[in-house]
């Protein structure tokens, strides 16, 4: 396995400690502004889709099967999003992922070094990851001490043996493949075999505990929201996982559920979304039922601003966009 | 076409292994070893089984590692003695592999599931380590595919039938799944377990049509069961037994019934 190295958990001033040198382009740049304050703040949040063909189709060291590319847009878009994290700084990358079910309470993963190798059980033909990564732990206690305080059901995750699920690595690896960030990792409070979907009011409170957590450490945070969109998707494959010939959205439908929410982020204020994620999930079985982006946009104070749709498109059928949302309020 | 000697309902919630567990959990894990007793004395040789734990999304995953050994964390009980259990499970690859191409002679997608550090579902594992402790038995596991349809699943099923006539195999079919699911959303001794009486009231009206051996009834009013009682995967496993040849197994016993975490949970066995 290479491209995967070890840092502590640190502050702006832990700039220094990483391996990878900051592009000399952003470092010279001063830091970009934060919601929350002078100090430690959300810097950017992402939504940032994570199937497993996205890592398949790269071809990383860390990925036991081969490809031969595909689904290029959306890889395109990812790479934008690594040149603006660069720039940005950040201390950690927060993540909420709808494949670590947890069926009681919102867990945060607070093993100090998660490594091991995730066989993804339904997609185990394309992804075999091997991770080996660092918890900003510090965080991660903050956030479950703010949700814990605001009312939400929680866990503390300790322990090493659990497997990292494959939508935490996607949009941890899409966004920032050398992994020199570290991370926090947040459950999703449902359970899909009672087709049960998150709480979206739970996800907002656990989006306030997310913020107050993030400015009471003095992190620069960059959060991801790993859900795709519409969810419709083939119960098949090609023979050739990678076949484009074969992907396009599932349905005029839910194409047009996903351009109808996409265009409401691109012509913002994000509030909008509020009553727009809601239809969007009802329409299209959208994946945000997990109730990542909301939790995103919670944290962020739904701002009264535009969001960046840097890539869309389909993934087995199933609707999928890279979108930026900054953090100052300017 | 031979039908199998038995077959059995069980819960896959880990709760039953608990060292200090709610009275419905060491309930639930006597029914689940009586019924692991009676496949020993009815002399099956292979377990076939879906396990609603295992849920996929693309064509149906049918696992053909001859031998699957390890140790599950759960994601989710993690901070409890049954959090973590050791499996050691010996596959009937050819009763896999056949089963496999019998689900793509009849127009389904079988995909063929054999790699290193499967993550192997803890349903499956609760379930085989309660039935089976002493690994006597060899496995046939199918997915059970989150969009597949009663129709799909009663294919498998007959296509699992099939297989095990053509083999000459005794096979004893499980399906291992929860009945409602108003499950608790917060952390809870276990004394303080309980089911929702209205969850509870649809779990019984069921589980007397399907002691009854009503399986036209039970099908009938299984998708208004599951929206009533947010049915674990809409009781799809149901289709999956009669095809597979339920209909056939001339009794029926309600084991024990009770709450895992509020959730329903059943142990019923046919013979």
């Amino acid at each position: 396995m290479s491209r995967v190295f070890h840092v502590g958990a640190g502050t702006a001033a832990s700039q220094a400690r990483r391996s990878g040198p900051a592009p000399v382009s952003a470092a010279d740049e001063p830091l970009p502004a934060v919601c929350g304050g002078a100090g430690g703040g959300i810097v950017a949040g992402y939504l940032a889709p994570h199937p497993p063909h996205l890592i398949y189709a790269e071809n990383p060291a860390q990925n036991e099967p081969r490809s031969r590319g595909g689904w290029e847009v959306l890889r395109w878009g990812y790479e934008l999003v690594r040149r603006r994290l660069a720039a940005d700084r950040a201390d950690v990358l927060v993540v909420h992922a709808p494949h670590w079910i947890t069926m009681v309470g919102h867990h945060v993963n607070c093993v100090p070094n998660p490594r091991g190798v995730s066989v993804e059980p339904i997609f185990p033909h394309l992804f075999r990851y091997h991770y080996d990564f660092r918890t900003d732990v510090e965080l991660a206690e903050a956030i479950l001490g703010e949700a814990d305080d605001l009312g939400l059901v929680t866990s503390a995750m300790r322990e090493p043996d659990v497997r990292v699920d494959y939508a935490t690595i996607g949009a941890l690896h899409l966004a920032n493949p050398a992994w020199d960030i570290p991370v926090v990792s947040i459950s999703a409070n449902n359970n899909p075999y009672f087709y049960s979907d998150a709480a979206l009011d739970e996800m907002e409170t656990l989006g306030e505990a997310t913020r107050r957590a993030v400015e009471r450490t003095g992190r620069r945070a960059v959060l991801l929201a790993s859900n795709s969109l519409s969810h419709l998707h083939w119960d098949v494959e090609p023979d050739l996982p990678e076949d484009m010939s074969a992907e396009h959205p599932f349905d005029q439908h839910q194409y047009e559920g996903d351009m109808r929410l996409l265009s409401a982020i691109r012509e913002g204020p994000a509030s909008e979304l509020r009553e727009l994620i809601p239809w969007h999930i009802q329409e299209t079985s959208s994946e945000t039922k997990a109730g990542s982006l909301t939790w995103l946009l919670a944290a962020m104070g739904w701002p009264d601003r535009t969001g960046d749709v840097l890539a869309y498109g389909t993934i087995i059928g199933t609707g999928n966009a890279i979108v930026e949302w900054r953090g100052d309020r300017g | 076409m031979a039908d199998p000697v038995f077959a059995a309902l069980v819960p896959g919630m880990p709760h039953m292994l608990a060292d200090d567990p709610a009275p419905s959990w060491a309930r639930l894990r006597a029914a689940v070893v009586t019924a692991g007793d009676r496949m020993r004395a009815a002399g099956v040789e292979t377990v076939v089984m879906v396990s609603t734990q295992w849920f996929t999304v693309l064509g149906h995953q049918v696992q053909t590692d001859p031998h699957l050994r390890g140790e599950h964390c759960d994601e989710n009980w993690y901070r409890y003695d049954y959090g973590r259990q050791r499996y050691d499970l010996t596959v009937d690859t050819e009763l896999a592999l056949g089963w496999a191409d019998e689900i793509d002679a009849r127009g389904l997608q079988a995909r063929r599931t054999r790699y290193d550090g499967f993550p192997v579902d803890n349903g499956t594992i609760t379930a085989m380590n309660l039935l089976d402790p002493e690994h006597r038995f060899r496995l046939a596991l199918v997915s059970c595919n989150l969009y597949a349809g009663a129709d799909a699943m009663s294919v498998l099923g007959d296509a699992a039938l099939a297989t095990a006539t053509r083999l000459g195999r005794r096979v004893w079919v499980v399906v291992v799944s929860g009945l409602s699911s108003g499950l608790v959303q917060r952390w809870i001794a276990p004394a303080d377990d309980r089911i929702d009486s209205g969850h509870e009231q649809w779990d019984r009206r069921v589980l007397d049509l399907v002691v009854d051996r009503k399986h036209d009834d039970v099908l009938a009013l299984r998708e208004e069961y599951a929206r009533a009682a947010q049915v674990d995967s809409q009781l799809r496993v149901y289709p999956f037994l009669v095809g597979a040849g339920l209909g056939a197994l001339e009794s029926c016993e309600l084991l024990e019934y009770g709450p895992i975490w509020g959730t329903g949970a059943a142990v019923v066995t046919w013979q």
